[in-house]
């Protein structure tokens, strides 16, 4: 038997949470910056896919104006009602349920081209060949839900030429990768 | 540090269990919140600014590729035609389009533009296919009919 007794080992299990909360603290950061709270200029559509869309510029041009977008998209579940159509996944004919929307903004067919009108009013053109024939510069970017009827789109370009607005985009989303 | 202090040292020990509560709330607040956005494109689709913004009927014939797309609601499809020959796949339609195209350059015209004369009933992602496929051909000149009288 030893001479000397052995000392009692000391149990002192204690979970060391401070790792845990640093992480917490980055994930939280993570988030918080990712969110994004403010007015949502898009709304939620599901684009189109095509595989010779153009990325956006990371640098703006000089004679660039300000971008508009204009969202066309499918309303289901308000009010209470769902559409079977769109829930079965076929094509929603139903013009009660397309809506065109403007920065949360609502419009109809025939009251978007007022909108336009004051978007175009904003930025005059000021390229020295058009200045004094009412173009403007604004940009107007057209996300159009896939299953949208052409008919909106085709509404809403007739209403930008209107009033003078040329410089139109149509956003599409790049294809899954295979 | 908290929790691994002598109390001796700091009699004033610091809780920090309700911050890590706080903490774990909002950590799931914005992982339910978080949305990844899909990734966008865009076609540029510049107007001409010397033509029909005022809405007129054309009286001269233009030279043109007219691709007519119209809706059928019974079978929920979409058929097209080029010019007057009716098209049904997509490698058809390049095809002709990539022809068609190829005939008006020999021609001396190579600004010919692509009409797409569609249905207003017609899906949207139907007109941007045809909309893609122009620019597999490296067609930059789409324009879009209007109905007259409007």
């Amino acid at each position: 038997m030893s001479r000397f007794k052995n000392p009692e080992a000391e149990e002192n299990v204690s979970c060391n949470v401070i790792p845990m909360v640093d992480i917490m603290f980055l994930l939280l950061l993570f988030f918080m910056l990712g969110a994004d709270m403010t007015q949502r200029e898009l709304e939620d559509v599901v684009l189109p896919r095509a595989d010779k869309v153009q990325q956006d510029a990371k640098v703006k041009a000089a004679n660039e104006g300000t971008r508009t977008t204009v969202n066309v998209f499918h309303v289901h579940g308000s009010n209470g009602t769902t559409c079977t159509t769109f829930n079965a996944g076929q094509v929603c004919r139903d013009l009660e349920h397309w809506k065109i929307a403007i920065r949360s903004n609502y419009y109809t067919l025939d009251t978007v081209k007022d909108a336009l009108k004051f978007e175009a009013e904003q930025e005059p053109e000021d390229d020295p060949t058009l200045v004094g024939k009412g173009f403007s510069k604004r940009q107007v970017m057209i996300r159009g839900d896939e299953q949208a009827p052409y008919g909106y789109i085709q509404r809403i370009i007739e209403s930008c030429a209107a009033v003078k607005i040329y410089r139109i985009e149509v956003a599409a989303a790049l294809p899954e990768p295979k | 540090m908290a929790g691994s202090q002598d109390p001796n040292e700091n009699p004033v020990a610091i809780n920090v269990v309700p911050m890590v509560d706080v903490i774990f709330c909002l950590c799931v607040f914005f992982m339910c919140s978080f949305k990844f956005k899909q990734i966008e494109g865009k076609f540029d689709s510049w107007l001409p600014k010397d033509k029909g913004s005022d809405g007129g009927v054309l009286t001269d014939v233009p030279l043109e590729v007219r691709v007519a797309m119209f809706w059928d609601e019974a079978s929920q499809t979409t058929s097209r035609q080029l010019g007057s020959r009716k098209v049904k796949t997509d490698e058809e339609l390049q095809t002709l389009l990539r022809d068609s195209h190829a005939d008006h350059v020999r021609a001396g015209k190579p600004d010919t533009p692509v009409t797409i004369d569609a249905d207003p009933r017609v899906p949207w992602k139907e007109v941007i296919n045809v909309m893609n496929l122009c620019k597999r051909e490296s067609i930059d000149k789409i324009e879009f009919a209007f109905g007259a009288g409007k």
